[in-house]
């Protein structure tokens, strides 16, 4: 497969801040990547760079082997989904599908049928002749998407155009925007706060924090391999506590938790005895057991909260003997299983590969 | 439920307080002009045209309203790119003194307008064109600016700052993007703003009283001219015609800037 964008060492500091640090990616033609990230990470500075309304303070960009950083975005073969989606508001919805092709010189007697094309491609074919103000927040989405698709861009950017949509309209553009995406087969890169969205869209996710990437892979690898701290509390529902290396095996540490001894997955990594370290554990891998031999890991504790989600419980755990700790679970077989009280004292089981062991960070 | 009662009656009573005292003189003008006795009164003696008819026979009303129009005309044009231009890179762009320039181009609405007469009088002498017409234009377009470039500001305002990033995006180069997508987006604050442009210099008096002399007097200055002879209902005509063609304005701004539904993307 041939590389379609080239993040190379870009760093962009804004009045002495660094909102990008040194970051690294590369985006092979026709795959969706998604860049997720709590706001202010940097992650929509990042896009912007590679749209070409920021030029980076270091490092290289390249589209299709080129170097951009001093192209003017108007020269760009990039089609962009803004995040308020930036419609031209006294234009009809085909003439915003328009617009790019005239301005990028298309032959004249090729645009109506473009028009109509991209328009048919996001269900709209009816709704040539509205004003934006005229369509529904969805239709609108889709006036965006097909604007920024006419003229067959190298590379397609969303900037979280769907943050602003109730859950089950953003459910449906989700899907809609992979549909899409994938018909035309178009290099994508999407940025989000959203983890979910990040999972259920890409082909690849990038996890970004402070500036920095910290991780990037597919959506499996990223949910089930997490390599640090930040990314197993960011994706999923995760609960954290810390510990202690006290022995190293083949692939599980020992590690020492408040008082209780725990078997973790050390993800390749050499963490020797005595180190500090964070671990992770998702709250669909616990279980509220009665006998907890078949596990490698077992506490007590008590139920603090239980919060009914319809399809799944969630409930939240004070673990005394793991310094405090709050574990969070699902139950997600409501036939079978009891319903527990709050304030009931329960045995948690979880298997050694389920839980992470990080090495947490230095602290000066 | 008394507090709220009471507190009724004198809104009510402030409301029309205001509507009467705001319209009633423009009431009585439009009465007295229609009298058709001899000097201006209220309510008028009978009904007739014959004070329009005076007016429109009269040597200097109908020159003096053609230069009024051209007057007015002159400084509307002349306020649409300048305040439009103003107006978006003052409040689009950050660049150096920024905040001055606001100041310094609101700074005509600050000054009392028989000193910006007077010195326009001085200047324009100075470069020898006092006594042309268009310099008043020039000189009514720079005392009102101010009210272009709120209005436009204002509609600056309202604009989404992506828009300009989105047109680049599609490949529309800075001017273009400009001409196709800034420009419309910001159309109802310009066509407000020229409206009033033209309102305010159809009107306006004092700082046309230091630049006309009798061979460009303006419709205004000629009314206060004649108001010093003698006053008769033919000024009430004018006044009605004043009247008209404010209406006519409102009229068009609303048919005009009705297009601003087209501009609200939300």
């Amino acid at each position: 497969m041939s590389r379609m964008v080239e993040v190379k060492d870009v760093s962009k500091s804004f009045d002495g801040t660094l909102a990008v640090n040194a970051v690294n990616l590369v985006l092979n033609r026709g795959e969706f990547l998604t860049i997720v990230g709590p706001s202010g990470c940097g992650k929509t500075t990042l896009l912007r760079m590679i749209a070409g309304f920021e030029v980076p303070s270091a490092g290289e960009i390249r589209i299709n082997n080129d170097r951009v950083e001093s192209i003017p975005p108007y020269r760009r073969s990039i089609g962009m989904v803004f995040q308020k989606l930036a419609l031209f508001p006294h234009m009809t919805a085909a003439q915003n599908v328009a617009y790019p092709l005239k301005m990028r010189r298309f032959e004249p007697a090729q645009i109506p049928s473009l028009v109509d094309k991209y328009l048919q491609l996001v269900q709209l074919g009816d709704y040539a002749g509205r004003y934006p103000h005229e369509l529904s927040g969805g239709q609108q989405q889709r006036v965006a998407i097909a604007r920024a698709l006419s003229f067959s861009p190298d590379l397609l950017l969303l900037d979280e155009p769907l943050s602003a949509l109730d859950k089950k309209l953003r459910e449906e553009m989700q899907l809609e925007f992979r549909r899409i995406q994938q018909e035309l087969g178009v290099t994508t890169i999407n940025v989000t706060h959203d983890q979910r969205e990040a999972l259920v869209m890409s082909d690849r996710i990038a996890v970004m924090n402070e500036g920095v990437v910290q991780q990037d892979g597919t959506p499996v690898d990223m949910y089930r391999n997490p390599e640090n701290r930040f990314v197993a509390n960011f994706i999923g529902m995760t609960s954290l506590f810390e510990g202690t290396v006290c022995a190293t095996g083949d692939g599980v540490v020992s590690v020492k938790s408040g008082n209780v001894l725990l078997q973790a997955r050390s993800n390749d990594k050499v963490l020797p005895v005595n180190t500090r370290v964070d671990c992770a554990i998702r709250a669909e891998q616990i279980r509220i057991v009665e006998d907890a031999s078949v596990y490698d890991n077992s506490v007590f504790g008590t139920i603090e909260h239980r919060i009914f989600e319809g399809d799944r419980i969630v409930y939240t755990v004070h673990v005394e003997d793991l310094g405090g700790a709050r574990l969070h679970l699902f139950d997600h077989d409501p036939v079978s299983h009891k319903e527990y009280p709050a304030n009931e004292r329960v045995r948690l089981g979880w298997n050694a590969r389920d839980l992470f062991a990080f090495q947490a960070p230095q602290s000066n | 439920m008394r507090g709220a009662r009471s507190k009724k009656i004198v809104l009510w009573s402030i409301i029309w307080f205001n509507i009467i005292t705001l319209s009633l003189p423009t009431v009585i003008v439009i009465g007295a002009s229609f009298t058709a006795g001899e000097i201006i009164q209220f309510p008028p003696e009978g009904f007739s045209l014959r004070w329009y008819q005076k007016l429109w026979q009269l040597d200097d009303f109908q020159p003096a309203l053609m230069r009024t129009f051209y007057v007015s005309i002159i400084c509307t044009l002349i306020s649409i790119p300048v305040g439009t231009l103003a107006a978006i890179a003052t409040v689009r762009y950050r660049f150096r003194f920024r905040k001055s320039i606001q100041v310094y181009l609101l700074l005509p609405f600050t000054i009392p307008l028989v000193v910006s007469g007077i010195s326009m009088m001085i200047f324009f002498g100075e470069i020898r064109i006092l006594g042309s017409l268009w310099p008043v234009g020039m000189a009514l377009c720079i005392i009102n600016l101010p009210f272009m470039i709120w209005s436009v500001s204002a509609s600056v305002n309202a604009l989404d700052p992506e828009l300009e990033n989105a047109a680049y995006n599609c490949g529309a180069p800075p001017v273009q993007a400009f001409l196709t997508v800034t420009l419309p987006a910001v159309m109802p604050g310009v066509i407000t703003g020229s409206m009033l442009m033209f309102i305010l210099a159809f009107n306006e008096f004092l700082v046309s009283l230091f630049l006309t002399d009798s061979r460009t007097v303006t419709l205004p200055v000629q009314i206060y001219n004649s108001i010093r002879s003698i006053i008769t209902p033919d000024l009430a005509a004018v006044s009605v015609i004043y009247i008209v063609i404010a209406l006519i304005a409102v009229w068009l701004l609303d048919r005009l800037v009705g297009l601003e539904i087209f501009l609200r993307s939300k």
